[in-house]
């Protein structure tokens, strides 16, 4: 069969199976819908009557929408903590659920680019980014270089993910030559994203808070932790809903990985908080801030230490040498981390660099109810892609989405989904 | 919208005008404008002691009495009496360091006599430095134009923004401070 | 068979209710997107604009100005004079920290009346210290006081500007005399460059601008002080409408201690050159390589 006509079937199955399911798939469905209602309402507003209805100012000039986007650029990055050890090292286990990090890594990109749209004050504007189009200022600005490498990013993993599913329901085995070069371009292109989006930050020399060379090593050890944190979580909850049976093996694959990643990020704040507290001074005045207060503002202060007893109740955990098959504490663990470091990646990094103003004004930052409600149809977009993703996966490996003609699954094939699915 | 609007879209290029590059310069050669020095009131005026019903301090103008016909007249009556309530806080300095006790007008130190318009002078006298910064332009306001060849500029006299014979800068109330998004007013750190 | 029919009716039900659903929500853009004509929308960078496509723009500005605040201004696209390179000072030694260069400002550039906006921000300083951690700027007592010095700060409109390099889409740049502009029509509105000015130079108009049409100051320029748009950033642009016909920006001609110096520093009869020559002139910050050309001096 052609692929002008298989593709085409390829698109239309996957609708089809997107819209498919049983009362939890509906419910689960119909809440994320709402969540992004009430998350594009808000930012229509926000649109019509400026950027003035968020809490944000001339002197804390980003705040929720930046500090997501942080945190979701990191997510995409950490998704090759699963690519790595499937195609590196040859990790069987890994291998045959390497799609899931590689859905997270569109889901999280879409994410990302949405959170930046959100912050832009002329949305109707954007074009002007566009190269060829607008003006493109780049090598100069990081953002151009961000703008390149979240897009270049996404579609890598579109076409991996894409080129992988689209196989599977012709029932040919993929052709490593299509997607290998890909996966192993991923890879580097995973730690460019979060790089680069480091730079983004740490290139202003009138941010000291910033402008340090360990936050890009500190974005990159972050997303190893918050990635594979949301990964396992993810396999958990689909075994559970997805009645599809995976082994422990990846999932004890991704927390050796987590037993180093947390440790080396907790070093890594305790290194910059030596550094910025030992040395004193006018440019530890945001760390102060972040920290212990300044002036008698506080605001982030319950933040940052929330953040760092959930690191530290989570090392502890993933020390843990608990007795039986049992992986509660391990569910526990992950959650506690990804919420760790949603908040140290996000205000607790963008925030602190506008506390105090390069003209050492104290202006404090919460988030509105606006801002609250359009990170939230963004989170649901974002879980809402992910969740589709996954289940195409789930029908296609489970040979329930196949194309009409295509040859029935032979036995090593067969007997590799066997091991995939149930 | 114009169709045109979207054909130039389509083959937007980076190029820039040289047309629009640079405004017309004036011609280099061009006469210069004169830098003129804003003229202070003849004389100034006395704080006299009280209010008006208005809560205005009370002042009296010098040309009550050295405006008539005859000002030496009043310069000659008694001057101690009659200036008894000005305020000199203006160094070691005395009445007829400046003004001239025969005279309405003012001398410089080697007894040179000058008019009240040319009072500027005899400040530069002590206020050397002063005096050879606002020669240079850098003190001393002023308005018009920095391009003289474009057009005029006039600068302040030491006496718009310096009182003669107290010329400490009183403290102002300063223009409204801007209503910041986010800060809480009236917050200081 | 009818169960997977009814199904699928069911499916284009949703999907037709979830797509009324989006476009309900998405409404507010709807009718705030009136005014913004599809002229405005696809309009170009400034720098490729021809001047018979500048004259356009620059009469639909002013006709818009009309609609939205009732004003009759005259825009114009004011460029920059050749052998022109600006350069300011300012005598900390004789500011007394009276904000009417900020108040100057905030008329000639028709800043938004409520927030009392202006490029300037002065800083009331404790004496011996530079550290600006030591500082104030919404004071509200008399001034000058005593054991304090004041320091206005706007844009210094660095040589090396960090604003420019990051901007994504060179909405900002530099100009042959030295002014760092925006184009208020091309810029997104990211606010990366206002993360990047180490000196709080540049200000984000949050909603549209408010100013009773009576304040509005007519002499308006494109690159300068016309009424800014929602969404986009703004800065101090040396009164370019101004100081490119050949006059003092406004913040000089309202200071009352004469504590600014402003001219080409190509001239080397100028007063700023006399100042950058004899004073003990310093730069703020000087350690980020800004290059500002921007100067503060102490008299002796």
């Amino acid at each position: 069969m052609k692929h002008i006509q298989s593709y085409p079937a390829f698109l239309r199955k996957a609708v089809g199976v997107s819209t498919d399911g049983n009362k939890y798939f509906y419910a689960w469905m119909v809440a994320l819908t709402a969540l992004m209602l009430v998350g594009v309402n808000a930012w229509a507003h926000q649109v019509a009557d400026g950027m003035g209805l968020t809490a944000m100012n001339d002197h804390v000039s980003w705040g929720l929408y930046i500090a997501n986007f942080a945190f979701c650029v990191g997510l995409a990055a950490g998704a090759v903590m699963m690519v790595i050890p499937a195609y590196l090292y040859k990790n069987k286990a890994m291998h045959d659920v390497v799609i899931v990090g590689e859905i997270l890594a569109v889901a999280a990109i879409v994410m990302a680019l949405c959170f930046v749209m959100a912050d832009l004050g002329r949305i109707d504007r954007a074009w002007h980014m566009i190269p060829g189009l607008g003006r493109f200022n780049w090598p100069m600005s990081m953002l151009t270089w961000d703008v390149v490498v979240l897009s270049g990013y996404l579609l890598i993993n579109l076409h991996i993910t894409g080129y992988l599913l689209y196989t599977r329901f012709l029932g040919k085995t993929p052709d490593n030559r299509w997607y290998l070069p890909f996966v192993l371009l991923s890879i580097v292109w995973a730690v460019s994203i979060h790089a680069v989006t480091a730079f983004l930050f740490s290139g202003l020399g009138g941010r000291p808070f910033w402008n340090t060379a360990l936050l890009a090593p500190r974005f990159i050890v972050s997303a190893f932790v918050s990635g594979p944190a949301f990964i396992i979580l993810a396999l958990q909850l689909i075994r559970r809903f997805g009645k599809v049976d995976i082994g422990d093996a990846a999932i004890l694959t991704l927390v050796k990985i987590l037993r180093v990643t947390i440790f080396i990020n907790l070093f890594l704040v305790v290194a910059e908080v030596f550094t910025e507290f030992y040395t004193g001074g006018a440019h530890t005045a945001s760390a102060r801030y972040l920290f212990i207060g300044l002036h008698g503002h506080n605001a982030l202060v319950p933040w940052i230490w929330t953040a760092i007893v959930l690191n530290v109740g989570a090392a502890g955990l993933l020390l843990w040498r608990r007795p039986g098959k049992t992986l509660a504490h391990i569910d526990v663990a992950c959650v506690m981390t990804f919420v760790a470091i949603w908040i140290e990646k996000g205000m607790g990094l963008v925030v602190p660099g506008f506390v105090p103003s390069t003209l050492h004004e104290i202006v404090e930052y919460v988030p509105n109810e606006l801002e609250w409600r359009v990170m939230a149809g963004i989170w649901a977009l974002g879980l809402m892609v992910f969740t589709l993703g996954i289940k195409i996966a789930i029908e296609v490996f489970a040979g329930r989405m196949r194309a009409p003609g295509a040859p029935p699954m032979d036995a090593p094939e067969a007997a590799q989904i066997e091991g995939e699915v149930a | 919208m114009s169709p045109l609007f979207l054909l130039l879209l389509a083959c937007s290029t980076d190029f820039e005008h040289p047309e629009r590059a640079f405004a017309e310069a004036p011609a280099s050669d061009a006469p210069l404008h004169p830098v003129t020095i804003h003229a202070p009131p003849t004389l100034g005026a006395v704080d006299a002691v009280g209010t008006d019903i208005h809560g205005t301090p009370l002042a009296v103008s010098c040309d009550t009495c050295h405006g008539g016909s005859d000002p030496l007249a009043a310069a000659n009556a008694n001057p101690e009496e009659m200036h008894g309530d000005l305020v000199l806080n203006h160094g070691p300095i005395s009445c007829e360091s400046c003004h001239s006790k025969d005279r309405l007008g003012l001398h410089l130190a080697d007894g040179t006599e000058l008019e009240f318009g040319d009072a500027m002078q005899l400040c530069g006298q002590c206020h050397g430095p002063q005096k050879r910064d606002y020669d240079k332009g850098s003190h001393g306001g002023m308005t018009g134009y920095w391009d003289l060849r474009q057009g005029p500029r006039e600068r302040n006299h030491c006496l718009d923004c310096h009182g003669a014979h107290a010329p400490q800068i009183k403290p102002v109330k300063p223009a409204a401070p801007p209503i910041d998004r986010g800060r809480v007013q009236g917050e200081e750190h | 068979m009818e169960s997977s029919t009814r199904r699928t009716a069911l499916k284009a039900l949703g999907a037709t209710l979830g797509a009324a659903a989006f476009a309900r929500a998405l409404a507010p853009i709807a009718s705030a997107s009136e005014d913004l004509s599809m002229a405005e929308v696809l309009q170009r960078h400034y720098k490729q604009l021809s001047p018979d496509e500048m004259k356009a723009v620059l009469q639909r500005l002013e006709d818009e100005t009309w609609e939205q605040y009732g004003a009759v201004v005259d825009i114009d696209d004011t460029r920059p004079l050749p052998d022109t390179a600006f350069g300011y000072a300012l005598n900390l030694s004789v500011c007394i920290g009276c904000r009417k260069c900020a108040e100057a400002c905030h008329v000639e550039n028709n800043h938004d009346r409520p927030s009392n906006q202006s490029y300037i921000r002065v800083l009331e300083i404790d004496n011996g210290t530079v550290d600006l951690a030591f500082s104030t700027n919404d004071y509200d007592h008399a001034v000058p006081q005593k054991q304090k010095y004041y320091m206005p700060v706007q844009c210094h409109q660095c040589d090396n500007p960090p604003c420019v390099d990051v901007c994504p889409v060179e909405a900002t740049w530099k100009e042959s005399d030295g002014i760092v502009v925006i184009d208020y029509n091309w810029c997104i509105g990211c606010r990366y460059c206002e993360a990047a000015c180490p000196y709080h130079a540049r200000r984000f108009n949050w909603t549209k601008p408010e100013i009773p049409a009576e304040e509005i100051n007519p002499d308006q320029s494109y690159l300068s002080n016309r009424i800014r748009p929602q969404g986009v950033m703004e800065k101090c642009t040396f009164c370019l409408h101004r100081t490119r016909k050949g006059k003092m920006p406004a913040c000089l001609e309202a200071c009352p201690t004469g504590s600014r110096v402003f001219g080409n520093m190509l001239d080397p009869n100028s007063e700023i050159r006399w100042v950058l020559e004899n004073k003990r002139v310093f730069i703020l910050k000087e350690d980020l390589g800004t290059q500002p050309r921007f100067f503060y001096f102490f008299d002796e």
